[in-house]
């Protein structure tokens, strides 16, 4: 049981990390399918300073992997930028950027990774990062059952907590937050308060691209322990199900995350007890997707996308 | 500065637009703290002129002069500044924002959480809202959703918009168009109140009524011009009617009287429901004959609309059946009641009326597309389309700048109305259903809808017409029936009630006993 929690937890916070950077852009009124692409783009940028500088630090170090969670940051906010210039500023169709931008990054990345490691380094196609350092938090992981929240916990998982507190406090209680929903819901409104639609969504735009890099690197550190082609498992297009599933709205997208994250932990126990032959795993892995699929099904009727959502702010047009 | 005695001064104001002049030489100088109204028909400039005011745009010729300074006014922002704000007709809100959270948007008052992270202060800013809608008796509900509150309050958000923002000169935009009579009352009541309170105001409109009403002085447009300025206490609405469409206007006639033929349409029982099942249609029962109009009274949102939906075929019904001439349509296909002779001109000319990024010669064959000559075999005639298209135009008088390939979207309302209108006369249904049919029409354009209705009913056709302006179904019906609460709560000749009797039924206080047939 407490394996299901702690495994669960490890992928269900980094999910939505993800899904809020998501929250954040579709809030603001920009469709934002390229968060598979940004989280790639993110951890690729926090995992190319650990190949370049890792060797100043010593292993398992924890300031290196703090660094390269600034870098994915800052990596996934640039890449970002791209979809805002695309969407914002030159008003290409929002969809069809997020495709194009998470297919350029899936071959950028992937290609540099290669290229680098074998002129620099003559090694593998995989940047490692080793999986980051666990802790238990004192006194309550002694707590029976519930304590397996508190065991075995990455450091990325509290800053994650830390990070989703404040992006719910900005969202919903801020002047940036408020402007940034009424953008999503009706940017004539913000035009006519003599307010900047644009400036607005392409803000919003490199939170999510930064958020999104953070739940990548934090993928990186954790399930695939390095930089590779691996790290692209649809996890972005799973946290834009969650959001989905979380009516756009955080506090419900922090449930449709650990409902996920669960739901695959558990699925593993299951294949672990059931001691199924390994490519049964393989089987398993899809159950957090199925379950999307369910969930989708039974709860789409009741959600309401932001208004504007995918639709280009135009001055003139009323 | 000594106080200056006009506030807004527009001069010799020219505005071309490709193949247009919208605003020809115009210089009008408005008094600090009187209700100044702008009049004339569609398409004579007001919203253009008002526009320049505004910042949407910049005058060709000529200058404006705000408390005796000359200003070139660049945006909305920038009028802002000066104090100018503007009430448009389609509203700028947020709809899953509170009435507060709209109001003080792009000003909203923060403080410091701890002292260090700033938030949004909205209890603070919902006080201020309550104290100025007290202030001006502009009554709303400061934590209301905007999604959840009426056209009515979603307006006096706008207004207190621009009072938050300290706007001095308010100009308004058609503000009664969207609004139920008791609306209207109440609305003329704020803008006086607005006065009495010092504000400026200008008032886009067409309503005669309503100017003559509230308005110290009026100036009319026609076709980009200045064509008249009155004082409204020493003018009459005949006078500033007449002026406005260029033309004495004669009163509009009473239909002559006509022997109505056999019942064409049948409603029993009626029963509809809404999306969360509220029943919003209670047992409606009623008959429209040939020859005749029946007309359904009612202040909006009382199940009128619902029921002209549920005889299209456009709303389920819960009970009750629907005869068209003689066949039970209750559970019928829209195709099998347009075959068997109904004709809908729906509430909304443009989400239901008309596609409107199609060709006008493609509108107006909407109804009859699967039919010869029209289509042939499957493939659609385009030859015949447009064919067809020129005559209705001519016939009905359709302006539009290039004909059946003009694009709908960039006509008038008026002439979108007409083209619905068209079309489904041109069904040649022996029941026509005019929802609404002069929402937001001039004088012009009302009076030409209702010369078509009534020639149709000359023809014998049965008209049932829904319309919440209780001065055209006064001027229309043969018969009434009041809608009060889903109910249909009196059924009489018109000739056996008063304006006064109609108006306590859509509210609700007439004797509901005596629905007679």
């Amino acid at each position: 049981m407490d394996v299901v929690i702690i495994d669960g937890l490890s992928y269900a916070l980094p999910l939505l990390c993800i899904a809020i950077g998501g929250i954040y852009s579709e809030r603001s009124g920009v469709t934002n399918l390229a968060l598979e692409g940004l989280l790639g783009a993110g951890a690729f940028i926090g995992a190319l300073f650990v190949a370049f500088f890792g060797g100043y630090f010593p292993t398992g170090s924890l300031p290196l992997m703090f660094i390269a969670m600034a870098c994915a940051m800052v990596g996934g906010a640039l890449y970002a930028m791209l979809h805002g210039l695309l969407c914002v500023k030159f008003r290409a169709n929002q969809v069809i950027s997020g495709v194009v931008i998470n297919i350029l990054a899936m071959a950028i990345t992937v290609f540099l990774t290669r290229q680098i490691n074998s002129t620099l380094f003559k090694s593998s196609d995989k940047i490692q990062l080793g999986v980051s350092p666990r802790f238990d938090v004192p006194w309550l992981s002694k707590i029976p059952i519930i304590g397996a929240v508190f065991k075995s916990v990455y450091p990325f998982e509290v800053i994650i907590v830390a990070v989703v507190a404040i992006m719910w406090y900005i969202l919903y209680r801020t002047r940036f937050g408020m402007r940034l929903r009424a953008c999503g819901d009706n940017p004539h409104a913000v035009d006519s308060a003599g307010l900047s639609v644009q400036r607005t969504r392409f803000a919003a735009v490199m939170i999510s691209g930064a958020l999104t890099g953070l739940g990548g690197i934090s993928f990186a550190y954790s399930i695939s322990a390095n930089f590779s082609s691996s790290i692209y498992t649809g996890a972005g297009y799973l946290a834009i199900a969650a959001l989905i599933f979380g009516n756009w709205k955080i506090i419900p997208t922090v449930g449709a995350c650990l409902l996920f994250g669960l739901a695959r932990s558990g699925g593993y126990r299951l294949a672990n007890v059931l001691a199924l032959p390994s490519s049964f795993s393989d089987l398993i892995m899809i159950l957090p997707y199925v379950l999307t699929l369910l969930v989708l099904i039974f709860f789409s009727g009741t959600n309401r996308a932001p208004r504007a959502l995918g639709e280009i702010y135009d001055k003139g047009k009323r | 500065m000594a106080e200056q005695e006009y506030i807004a001064e527009m001069r010799h104001i020219t505005k071309r637009f490709p193949g247009v002049v919208a605003n020809n030489d115009i210089s009008l100088s408005i008094r600090k703290g009187e209700i100044f109204a702008l009049l004339g028909e569609n398409g004579a400039g007001k919203s253009t002129l008002m526009s320049i005011l505004f910042g949407l745009y910049e005058p060709d010729e000529g200058e404006l002069i705000i408390r005796g300074k000359p200003v070139r006014i660049s945006s909305p922002s920038h009028a802002a500044k000066l104090s100018i704000g503007m009430v448009h007709q389609h509203f700028r809100l947020v709809e899953n924002f509170t009435v507060t959270e709209n109001i003080v948007l792009g000003l909203e008052p923060t403080r410091r959480l701890l002292g260090l992270l700033p938030y949004v202060d909205l209890k603070t800013a919902n006080r201020e809202i309550a104290e100025l809608s007290r202030r001006y008796g502009l009554e709303v509900e400061p934590t209301a959703v905007i999604e959840e509150i009426g056209v009515s309050m979603r307006q006096r958000v706008e207004i207190l918009k621009m009072l938050y923002r300290g706007a001095e000169i308010l100009i308004f935009d058609e503000p009664t168009a969207m609004l139920a009579p008791q609306e209207i009352e109440y609305l003329l009541k704020i803008l006086l109140s607005l006065r009495e309170g010092g504000k400026t105001i200008i008032l886009i409109s067409h309503k005669l009524a309503e100017i003559k009403q509230v308005a110290d002085r009026c100036a009319i447009l026609n076709r980009g011009k200045l064509v008249g300025l009155f004082d409204v206490a020493d003018t009459s609405t005949q006078q500033m009617a007449s002026v406005m469409v260029g033309r004495e206007l004669a009163p509009e006639e009473p239909p002559p009287p006509m022997e109505f033929g056999a019942e064409v349409l049948r409603v029993d029982k009626l029963n509809v429901l809404n999306i969360d099942k509220f029943p919003v249609v209670k047992d409606v029962s009623f008959g429209v004959r040939a020859g005749e109009i029946f007309a359904i009274a009612g202040v909006d949102g009382n199940g009128q609309v619902e029921v002209a939906d549920a005889i299209a075929g456009l709303a389920k019904l819960h009970s009750g059946t629907i005869t068209l001439a003689g066949t039970d349509i209750t559970g019928a296909s829209i195709r099998e009641r347009t075959e068997l002779g109904l004709a809908f001109v729906p509430e909304d000319r443009q989400s239901t009326g008309l596609v409107l990024d199609f060709a006008l010669d493609r509108n107006l064959a909407l109804r009859r597309y699967y039919k010869l000559p029209i289509n042939v075999r499957g493939v659609l005639n385009n030859r015949a389309i447009s064919d067809d298209a020129v005559g209705l135009i001519e016939q009905y008088d359709i302006r539009a700048g290039r004909g059946g390939a003009t694009q709908v979207r960039s006509m008038s309302g008026g002439n979108q109305q007409k083209a619905i209108v068209a079309r489904e006369i041109e069904t040649g249904a022996g029941l026509m259903i005019f929802v609404q049919p002069t929402r937001g029409l001039d004088i012009g354009a009302t009076r030409a809808i209702h010369r078509h209705i009534l020639d149709q009913r000359a023809l014998g056709k049965a008209i049932l017409l829904i319309s919440l302006e209780l001065d055209e179904v006064m001027a229309l019906a043969d018969t009434v029936g009041v809608m009060y609460g889903g109910e249909m709560t009196r059924i009489a000749p018109l000739s056996d009630l008063s304006y006064d009797e109609i108006g306590a039924y859509m509210m609700g206080v007439g004797n509901s006993a005596e629905v007679t047939e």
